[in-house]
């Protein structure tokens, strides 16, 4: 009897390891990492965000035979954790971040026409597109975008009886005489120039005055006349005491945190600052402008957008069968009734057209931001060197903030980078 | 009785087996994985390519901040194992004198070194912070200032203030490993220099120092190596920011390697350190150990 019950239950096994064997043949298992942008994306992917169930669970029931191994990665780990796994030779197949020239240069990244199906590809920004182009191919599709404009606090400006600055000689007018009335109580204006984002002030007084990181033919021109003059004028505000004291190592949440405390009278910032004010319990009559420009300069505003890539994987067994399971990872993630409430969640701007519509029909303001993210310009992303320039013109920045020579600095690292 | 000879040579490295796989795999393997590729390409993403000798050494050496980085690692290791040394040595003369509440105050002062350092770090940031960091709160307040002081108001002074986390944080293992060789000291060694008429400065370095000389030495070598690897209190408080001046070579290979993304320096830069401390500790060690000897 005990040798039937023996060979029963092997039977049994070898079978359930079988059927085991058959079904992981069958499906196709995807890697995904995802970038944490706020406390609900962890909520909306993998708990239960999006209503009452999550992300993973629902595109599992919808697409059989496709498996999602999704992780959520802090930005601050992101490309800690994504580098060392290349290294490892473990990348992940889907990936969420924000730059991508490094992963294509190396030919880790499969183009995007490989797998994104034809409808879903003509439904992004063609502008958005445009940012992930090397050697006229694709490697990279926006999963959202943000815009920066000027936000002021209207009580502050009212009180002073100052008018809305939109050149940088009216900025430091403002500033003198938020100063003056406020006895130094009141920043007028934040700088952040920190380790995190000092590209985004690079780009701010440069763009508003005619320089950039690049020149006319796309060429980096880190060290043009424009961009001394747009440095050297952010630097003046700092020097004059119009700006947070410390901005080498006050972040922009830093400053959000002062804007939001009625600290601060301006400072430029991401559509998504009301709700941070307000998360934050903060009350503050707040408006947006332009962002001030030199006098006769046009000021731009600055778009930054972040994007879904897809990796190579020779050992695939069924190439095709892999490149369909992106593909339909990718069409579920972008359907209008998953993809609004993921934007809105967190108070981005869309990257798809289908998704504009229902956006601004539950919120109008999104109207006038999609506008603004019409004509900002974006980094120069698809550069290789950009990581290069976007750490040294915050070293550039940070050193002019102990005394040095900007000019001298931007001359440096234009030379590193060959002209 | 054992059975055979070799059974009972080989037994105590059969039970030591899992203990040096674990070694092996997690400490070992790492460190010459470290060494292989800071012989190779390494592509800003990380793909690691061909051999290229000492490359990414010279490299790591002829980076620009290469020497600030390499003077505040050594002002750093300096100041905060040296002074936490002094400071835990005499909180712990202190704290092998019985008094009341004696069990308290070793309680309190066990608490900075149970919390985690990000969270240290962090709190101090919040502190010396200009607009509502508690310092200036409370000085206000006292009257002691009468308006808000800029606590971080250049470099030098941010790096002094890191320094001073670090030594904050250090002190209870310091005091800790004396005063356990302070406990272990013989009252009547004591009583025999009190009859031969020593002081206290006498007693102090004829009979105390003598005696904890083997924890001071654990300690601070142990201090070394915890120092010059600390991470998080730089990393939270500055981020090496401005322009590596705050960076020790630590966070300044982290960065190197995530933000700059030049990983190839940035392996090499790691051996350096490696290498560096073992020298370090061997120096230090081999120095203590003659002495005793004697």
């Amino acid at each position: 009897m005990k040798k039937l019950i023996a060979l029963l239950l092997a039977v049994v096994m070898v079978f359930a390891l079988g059927s085991m064997t058959f079904a992981a043949d069958d499906e196709i298992e995807l890697d995904v990492i995802i970038a944490q942008y706020g406390p609900n994306t962890n909520e909306w992917f993998l708990g239960s965000g999006m209503d009452g169930t999550n992300f993973v669970d629902k595109f599992e029931a919808e697409n059989p035979g496709i498996k999602l191994n999704l992780e959520v990665v802090s930005w601050n780990d992101l490309y800690t954790v994504v580098d060392t796994r290349i290294t490892n030779n473990n990348a992940p197949d889907i990936l969420n971040i924000d730059v991508f020239a490094n992963y294509a240069n190396d030919g880790l990244l499969m183009p995007v026409s490989d797998y994104c199906p034809e409808e879903l590809y003509a439904d992004f920004f063609p502008a958005f597109i445009e940012q992930s182009i090397i050697d006229d191919t694709v490697w990279a599709v926006p999963d959202l975008a943000s815009a920066r404009a000027m936000f002021y606090n209207v009580d502050i400006l009212e009180e002073v009886g100052v008018e809305v600055p939109t050149t940088w000689a009216e900025l430091e007018d403002v500033s003198q005489a938020i100063i003056d009335f406020y006895d130094g109580e009141i920043y007028p204006w934040g700088i952040d120039m920190t380790t995190d984002e000092g590209q985004a002030a690079f780009a701010y007084y440069t763009w508003g005055n005619g320089g950039g990181f690049v020149d006319v033919d796309g060429n980096w021109a880190v060290n043009s006349p424009e961009n001394v003059e747009g440095i050297n004028f952010a630097l003046s505000l700092i020097s004059n005491g119009y700006t947070n004291p410390n901005p080498a190592t006050e972040t922009r949440y830093d400053l959000q945190d002062m804007f939001a405390a009625g600290k601060m009278a301006m400072l430029i910032a991401p559509n998504q600052l009301p709700t941070y004010v307000a998360d934050k319990g903060g009350e503050i009559n707040m408006a947006t402008a332009g962002i001030p420009a030199n006098e006769g300069k046009t000021g731009s505003s600055v778009g930054v957008m972040d994007r879904i890539m897809a990796f190579k994987d020779d050992a695939a067994p069924d190439q095709a069968a892999r490149n369909e399971a992106i593909g339909k990872f990718l069409t579920f993630f972008y359907a209008p009734e998953n993809y609004v409430g993921w934007v809105s969640m967190e108070g981005f701007l869309p990257a798809v057209n289908s998704a504009v519509e229902a956006l601004v029909a539950s919120d109008p303001s999104f109207g006038a931001w999609l506008d603004v993210l019409a004509t900002c310009q974006f980094y120069p992303a698809a550069k290789a060197e950009w990581d290069q320039v976007k750490q040294g013109v915050i070293k550039a920045e940070q050193s002019a903030l102990t005394g040095a020579d900007i000019q001298a600095e931007l001359d440096a690292l234009q030379a590193e980078l060959g002209g | 009785m054992y059975t055979s000879f070799n059974r009972s040579k080989w037994t105590p490295y059969l039970w030591l087996l899992p203990s040096i796989a674990l070694i092996a795999i997690f400490v070992i393997y790492p460190i010459i994985l470290v060494f292989k590729l800071s012989f190779s390409e390494i592509s800003k993403s990380g793909v690691v390519g061909k051999f290229n000798g000492f490359q990414n050494y010279i490299d790591a050496v002829n980076l620009p901040a290469f020497k600030t980085v390499m003077l505040n690692t050594l002002i750093w290791v300096i100041a905060v194992v040296g002074l936490s040394t002094v400071i835990g040595f005499i909180i712990a003369m202190v704290l092998n004198q019985k008094f009341h509440g004696r069990k308290i105050a070793r309680s309190i002062l066990v608490l900075p070194w149970a919390t985690s350092l990000v969270i240290q770090a962090s709190v101090w940031n919040y502190i010396i912070k200009y607009e509502y960091g508690n310092l200036n709160d409370i000085l206000l307040n006292l009257g002691v200032i009468k308006q808000a002081v800029n606590w971080r108001s250049s470099f030098q002074i941010e790096f002094i203030w890191e320094c001073g986390v670090g030594i904050f944080v250090t002190i209870p293992f310091v005091t800790f490993c004396v005063l356990a060789g302070l406990q272990s000291v013989d009252d009547s060694l004591y009583e025999a220099a009190i009859m031969d008429g020593a002081g206290f400065w006498s007693k102090l370095k004829n009979v105390t120092l003598p005696m904890v000389r083997p924890s001071l030495t654990v300690s601070t070598v142990l201090n070394i190596i915890y120092v010059f690897n600390s991470f998080p209190i730089i990393y939270t408080m500055t981020k090496g920011a401005p322009a590596n001046k705050t960076d020790t070579m630590i966070t300044f290979l982290y960065m190197l390697s995530f933000y700059d993304r030049k990983k190839g320096p940035a392996t090499a830069l790691s051996v350096i350190g490696f290498l560096i401390l073992c020298i370090c500790a061997g120096i230090y060690m081999f120095g203590v150990m003659r002495k005793e000897e004697k």
